[in-house]
């Protein structure tokens, strides 16, 4: 995914390019790579392979003769009103959560950048986050957003008490309470890749545009943000693919409910394939799944590719 | 990066700094303070006296461990492989194994379920390693792999003039030489592991197998939904990972962002 970054910032970094073939070690490295290739490729391509073959067949999962329905699968997903619920979610998903994540991010370490007490502390605070196993934490968020919990309770001392609500038991809530905790337990990641991002711009620059009348805002929109923006696409690319993956957070929190409100295609897959045993059905909708990933991850490659050509 | 001088923009920078920092902190404090209702300690005692409860620590940490000791290994060779020897269709393997990087577990479900039972693999710890090894290794060696290819080639021709072996090069230059990416690699892969939820659940089926990241719906069941309780789990769970990245916090914070850059 990263790739055309790091083949970027290598060549740029003037490492010479290495010949191919000719005066380098003789040695085939064929059987170096082999254990990765037995136990990547070998164990998720034959996964993918298996799946292809369970999605053309109607089956519980225990059955001895499944039976052959060919592309009835695939046909049905496209008029299965959940799925394209969840398909919404997704991108609903990914464009709030990258948006408000890079937007803190940018921001924190920007303060974090300018001198403020108990800088450390703060970061401390807000990586802890991404430490922790969302599982975990899951069972608290439930608390925190329950009718009678923790949240609320905050909204009442703070004068809101007129905006308490059942935030995780009401559909029209639920998505961005799913939203709220993801963004919580990554803003940290996207901090410290800002934090970094930044000590490498050229203090030069930024000097100069303050010579020239150039106030804080300013000098971080017209200098700072356009000098993140490699960081800004590799955490967009992660961004997409972590929403394509989304799990834990809504099976734990919300049960991908109320109504289906918070259902994704992690989530319907894992309902359909263990707990409703339509296995046929679920496998259909991993190879969705799994198109949907690589098509994304293609066209974002190129995207990225453009925009880092036009710079 | 901004300059403050005046006494009154500095505060303000330093509240507005606080206002966005605490609700990053207000679900920790929450949950911590919800483990003390009712019982107070007591809530602590009953979660640590319930038989077994290190038994999902213990398995937490022979699954991470397997993963890192898999992952690695089958890195270092591959990214070597990839980086200093040659290969035929080099590039057709490497972007086969980046494909993957994409993948969703959930995706492995179903064949993996049927494949672990057929093969008398369910309920152990090689149903949940395996993929999560296979899902780590690509992004592992995508990571090694450049490392490498920012050694020099020359280096690794003086070795083979002095007569190591391709062998001799991987244990005397690529073992000392890729520690820095090592350490990003064993982090990442560790938080991977130790946080996954998903594998565990389906193909750990008995009590005593497993992880730590199942320990809030093992307690719903042993607590009846006793709130206080399962919350007290959740920090008990919670602390080895806040102390381990309060010890490492330079390690986790490069090795959890190689995810993103380099």
């Amino acid at each position: 995914m990263t790739l055309s970054t790091q083949e970027r910032l290598a060549s740029a970094a003037g490492s010479p390019s290495r010949p191919r073939g000719g005066g380098r070690l003789q040695a085939s490295g064929l059987p170096w790579i082999l254990p990765a290739l037995v136990l990547g490729v070998g164990l998720i391509y034959y996964c993918i392979g298996y799946t292809g073959y369970i999605s053309t067949l109607n089956w519980d999962g225990a059955s001895p003769e499944p039976l052959s329905v060919g592309t009835k699968n695939y046909s049905n997903i496209f008029g299965d009103p959940v799925f394209w619920k969840a398909i919404t979610h997704t991108v609903l998903f990914f464009v709030v959560t990258f948006v408000v994540q890079t937007a803190l991010g940018v921001v924190f370490a920007v303060i974090m950048h300018s001198h403020i007490k108990l800088a450390v502390l703060y970061k401390v605070i807000i990586f802890v986050p991404v430490v922790l196993a969302p599982a975990i934490m899951a069972p608290v968020f439930r608390q925190i957003f329950a009718a009678n919990g923790q949240f609320n309770w905050v909204l009442d001392h703070l004068g809101l008490g007129f905006l308490a609500q059942p935030w995780i038991g009401q559909e029209s809530t639920s998505l961005p309470v799913i939203m709220a905790i993801t963004i919580w337990q990554w803003t940290g990641l996207t901090f410290v890749l800002y934090y970094a991002a930044m000590s490498q711009i050229d203090q030069s620059l930024i000097e100069a545009a303050r010579i020239d009348g150039a106030g804080n805002l300013r000098v971080l929109w017209s200098i700072i943000w356009p000098n993140l923006r490699g960081t800004t696409v590799s955490l967009g690319i992660l961004s997409a693919i972590g929403a394509l993956k989304t799990f834990d957070i809504p099976w734990l929190v919300t049960i991908a409910g109320p109504n289906n409100s918070t259902q994704f295609l992690g989530t319907y897959i894992y309902q359909m394939t263990i707990q409703l045993a339509h296995v046929g059905y679920g496998a259909a909708l991993s190879i969705i799944l799994l198109i949907v990933a690589l098509v994304m991850a293609i066209i974002l490659q190129i995207v990225a590719r453009e925009r880092t050509g036009r710079r | 990066m901004f300059e403050v001088r005046r006494w009154w923009s500095k505060g303000l920078l330093q509240l507005i700094a606080t206002l966005l920092v605490l609700p990053y902190l207000f679900p920790l404090i929450a949950m911590v303070q919800g483990s003390f209702a009712g019982d107070g300690w007591g809530n602590y005692r009953d979660v640590i006296l319930v038989p077994g409860f290190f038994r999902f620590f213990l398995n937490s940490a022979i699954i991470s461990g397997g993963v890192i000791v898999l992952v690695y290994a089958v890195t270092m060779l591959a990214a070597y492989g990839f980086s200093k020897l040659r290969i035929r269709f080099r590039e057709v393997y490497f972007w086969l194994l980046l494909a993957c990087l994409t993948l969703p577990e959930v995706v492995l479900l179903t064949p993996l379920f049927t494949t672990t039972q057929a093969v008398g693999l369910f309920n152990t710890y090689w149903a949940v390693i395996l993929p999560l090894a296979a899902l780590q290794v690509p992004f592992a060696v995508l990571l090694t792999r450049n490392f490498i290819n920012g050694l020099p080639d020359e280096m690794f021709e003086a070795a083979r003039v002095d007569g190591a072996s391709s062998i001799g090069g991987f244990i005397h230059l690529v073992i000392p030489l890729t520690k820095p990416i090592a350490a990003a690699v064993l982090i990442f892969t560790l938080i991977g592991a130790w946080n996954d939820y998903l594998m565990p659940l389906v193909f750990l089926q008995s009590q005593d197998m497993q992880t730590i990241t199942l320990v809030p719906q093992f307690f719903v069941g042993e607590f009846s939904n006793d709130q206080t309780k399962i919350l007290a789990s959740a920090v008990l769970t919670a602390i080895p990972e806040i102390v381990a990245y309060l010890c490492l916090q330079g390690l986790f914070e490069r090795g959890l962002s190689a995810g993103a850059i380099k």
